[in-house]
């Protein structure tokens, strides 16, 4: 049975594919008269092997290799004849659905992988002095823990956008299904080299890797750059595909101004993806290479710049903070006017604002080398850039509180996240600023502040959001609803422990405390430091707490919950005009858009299925 | 309800003002910057970092105090089960409106940000000049000024505005004195430079604010400020 699966063909063939690509490269050494080992070039190689392998094994390849051989292939949908229906999510399926929820799911466990990583550098922390954490391990754990947190958030944004924007536009799937499939299983052999550089000797420079430190580093470095090369690869092939698939598969009628507001989030989001991973790609790529080959990038001797590695690094990284909210911000928009029984206020200001948001990403990233020793005029060029990025965040903040104004509120699980990401998101955003302005920066910078601020943002743009998404389209995938109860547990467990957690990392950063120390001085802040370290790990240990509890809630009400009606929420979104859970063809027939998306209040609906044209869209 | 909206407003405001007040306050305790202002850096960026906790609090209350008197005043009542908002979907003026005043706000933070910069980066006469080299993971100090001698401890004499001149001998590290405020990071092969004037007397500590390995956590050097006749009679020592 086991065998049957795509992921364990994909997994034996990583396997074997990495030994393979070692073995020859050895070989190759050998006969071109080189020392047979050389642990950067031979782990390289395999490394890379071993990851296209996997894709080979998992059959995400297979269609275009039969193409390649001149046969066609007809795209299959439903479920695998001869096994098991739950078997398609462990193999490749090209249907979006499947896709959507294996990207959610591995986000979720990467989530806890990361998250687990963080509890136990700040169980180390919640004392001053070394306790059981020795200085090198938590050195590499910082980083792992960043890496794995920032794979789960691409992997959550691709679910959400897989599963959600064929079903908003009444799409009958994404533009390119074997390419989407092919960007989804991509990210496994990537998070798997990930983790597998921790047995590599790990990587000691934390998640951003910077030379000479991380060019000096353990071998676990290279797995580290492959990883993301993996990871940034289905980055931009899925956003090519979301792109399309926004642009060119919409029904008639629905003008771009008319598209659910969380499609504009993804289709900013994407252009993001698309332009900028390539600058990681490219500085993880130098940093490789200057190891593996010897290029002198970012080492003086050879004539190379470090600086230089943070201006393409923070090319992409900025911008990917972006690509990280941004979703989670259209789902916040989203969500809000189902619960407040209200029209989006102004929508298109809403959706201009993530365009706005992204343009003016891509021209602040200097912002993270305020101290970096690059040339002092660059700095306040920066920080104006910086600064405007507020303006568009401000028009989402007001255009949501002013949605909710005048409503008729109601509070399931999904709005009280939603509530909290706003709550959460505006400590992060307004805690930019100040960053942002160099001179209380150069103090600011590198410290505890700093790790603080960002949590908010990933936490109010991505996890809070994700949340919300998660119990709000539960009854959609499922067909069952979640246990409230349960739901309003985690929220109310979650936020509080997230905002003593965020405000404990902000007070020890302005009482003096580095970020990325294993230790510090315990009579920082007249001595409350500690204290405050006690709390911001109780109240992590409390999120993961709570994290638990959502993932029992999830899995329990999968089996036992409710049954779902076809929209408990009373949504005008086309997703809900179709049965729970939704059907391998997700709409019987093709959209008409007849209203607005958002108008609640009206009785007129968003879109209706053309009743005639039924069962064409299957034809297709 | 919407003839009620006047009303709403009304409160809404006062408890906008209300809770700038508080945030204020709560944000003062929970960021507090260290007591000692040890260097003339540090007065102008504490006063920096001040406003933007009013810029924090003023922006915040605005948002939470709506959204919060938004749940309270305008959630579904028992009987309302059936009932939806009142219909209305933007207003061009109002979005104008915190398009411009946002723009303007920060238009006004930036221009006081390049005032602190420029005045917190301003050389001044009569610099003494003290090279400092980082390495894993260790620092080392030289006044060229002086004499030639290195010292693994920083001493320098109060009110003499210094100019470091930094270099790194293997990976990044970055100079930072809590009480002085300012950090600059030490790149190998570039020589960067960090401007600060020491106003306190005192012993402090130098720490390496960039990840530079193993021992990053424990890269520390002592610091001492002290009078001009000290360090004149602690360079003849050195010279010795």
């Amino acid at each position: 049975m086991l065998m049957q699966l795509g992921l364990t063909r994909g997994l034996i063939y990583q396997a074997a594919g990495t030994v393979l690509g070692m073995v020859v490269t050895m070989v190759w050494r050998l006969l071109a008269g080189m020392p047979l080992w050389d642990q950067e070039v031979v782990f390289v190689v395999g490394g890379l092997v071993g990851g296209f392998a996997f894709m080979w094994g998992v059959g995400a390849i297979d269609d275009w290799l039969e193409w390649c051989r001149g046969k066609a292939t007809p795209l299959v949908h439903g479920p695998p004849r001869d096994k098991p229906a739950w078997t398609r999510y462990f193999s490749t399926d090209y249907n979006h659905k499947v896709i959507g929820i294996q990207y959610s799911v591995t986000s979720l466990l990467m989530l806890m992988i990361g998250g687990s990583f963080a509890l136990i550098f700040r169980a180390e922390l919640a004392q001053a002095d070394l306790q059981f954490l020795g200085m090198g391990m938590y050195n590499k754990l910082i980083g792992l823990h960043g890496w794995a947190v920032i794979a789960a958030i691409l992997l959550g944004v691709g679910g959400m956008a897989n599963y959600l924007v064929p079903l908003m536009i009444g799409a009958e799937d994404m533009a390119f299904p074997r390419l989407n499939a092919f960007a989804f299983w991509i990210n496994v052999p990537g998070g798997l080299l990930l983790l597998a550089s921790a047995f590599l000797g790990g990587f000691d420079a934390g998640w951003t890797a910077y030379p000479p430190l991380s060019t000096q580093g353990s071998v676990g470095y290279q797995f580290l750059f492959l990883a993301i090369y993996f990871v940034g690869l289905s980055s931009i092939l899925g956003s090519l595909n979301l792109l399309v698939t926004i642009l060119t598969m919409r029904p008639k009628g629905m003008d771009l101004f008319r598209i659910p507001i969380f499609c504009w989030a993804v289709l900013a989001t994407s252009l993001i993806q698309l332009t900028a991973t390539q600058a990681i790609g490219t500085a993880f790529l130098m940093g490789l290479s200057e190891r593996a080959l010897g290029m002198g990038f970012f080492d003086p001797e050879g004539g190379g710049n470090p600086i230089l590695f943070q201006h393409i690094f923070w090319f992409y990284s900025h911008p990917a903070v972006y690509v990280f909210v941004l979703p989670g911000l259209g789902i916040i928009s989203e969500l809000l006017p189902v619960f407040s029984r209200k029209p989006l206020f102004g929508y298109r200001w809403i959706a201009l604002s993530s365009l706005a948001i992204a343009l003016v990403g891509f021209l602040v990233w200097g912002h993270h080398m305020f101290t970096s020793g690059y040339s002092p005029y660059l700095r306040v060029p920066f920080m104006v850039a910086t600064l405007l990025v507020a303006v568009p965040t401000g028009v989402k903040f007001f255009s949501w509180v002013a949605t909710m104004w005048g409503g008729r509120l109601r509070f399931p699980t999904p709005m009280l996240f939603t509530l909290g990401a706003i709550s959460v998101f505006l400590l992060g955003g307004l805690t930019g600023p100040i960053l942002a302005t160099v001179a209380s920066d150069l103090y600011l910078h590198d410290t505890y502040f700093v790790v603080g601020h960002f949590h908010a943002t990933l936490f109010g743009g991505f996890v809070f959001p994700f949340c919300a998404a998660i119990y709000f389209w539960f009854p959609k995938i499922t067909g069952r609803m979640y246990n409230e109860a349960l739901g309003k547990l985690h929220f109310y467990i979650m936020t509080p422990a997230f905002w003593l957690m965020s405000i404990g990392q902000m007070t020890v950063g302005t009482m003096g405390m580095r970020r990325r120390i294993v230790d510090y001085d315990p009579t920082l802040g007249g001595g409350l430091v500690e204290a405050r370290h006690l709390e911001t790990t109780i109240a992590a240990f409390l999120i993961g707490l709570s994290i638990l509890i959502m993932i029992y809630n999830l899995v329990t009400s999968a089996e036992i919950g409710v049954r779902a009606p076809a929209n408990p929420w009373r949504s005008r979104s086309p997703e809900w005009q179709i049965p729970s859970p939704v059907p391998e063809h997700s709409f019987a027939a093709p959209l008409q858009v007849v209203g607005e998306p958002y108008d609640y209040g009206l009785e007129e609906e968003y879109v209706v299925m053309d009743e005639s044209q039924a069962g064409h869209a299957q034809a297709h | 309800m919407r003839s009620n909206y006047r009303r709403h407003f009304l409160y809404a405001g006062i408890l906008v003002v209300v809770f700038t007040l508080v945030i204020q306050w709560v944000l003062d305790l929970s960021l507090p910057l260290p007591d000692i202002q040890g260097s003339a850096q540090s007065a102008a960026i504490d006063n920096l970092i001040g406003q933007h906790v009013w810029l924090i609090a003023g922006a915040g209350a605005l948002v939470l105090v709506i959204m919060g008197y938004s749940i309270v005043a305008f959630r579904a009542r028992p009987g309302d089960e059936d009932e939806e908002g009142d219909y209305f979907h933007g207003h061009s003026g109002l979005e104008i409106a915190w398009t411009v005043i946002p723009l303007i706000v920060v238009t006004i933070y930036g221009v006081i940000g390049v005032q602190v910069l420029a005045q917190v980066t301003a050389p001044q006469d009569n610099e003494m000049t003290v090279e400092v080299e980082g390495l894993q993971w260790s620092w080392r100090f030289a006044y060229p000024e002086h004499g030639e001698f290195q010292t693994v401890e920083m001493v320098v004499p109060v009110n003499r505005p210094l100019l470091l001149s930094m270099s790194a001998v293997d990976v990044l590290h970055s100079f930072w004195v809590v009480e002085w405020r300012v950090k600059q990071d030490l790149v190998p092969g570039i020589t960067t430079e960090l401007r600060v004037t020491p106003t306190e007397v005192g012993e402090f500590q130098l720490r390496c604010a960039e990840l530079c390995g193993l021992r990053h956590a424990y890269m520390l050097a002592d610091v001492r400020v002290v009078s001009q006749e000290d360090f004149d009679a602690w360079i003849d020592e050195q010279l010795e």
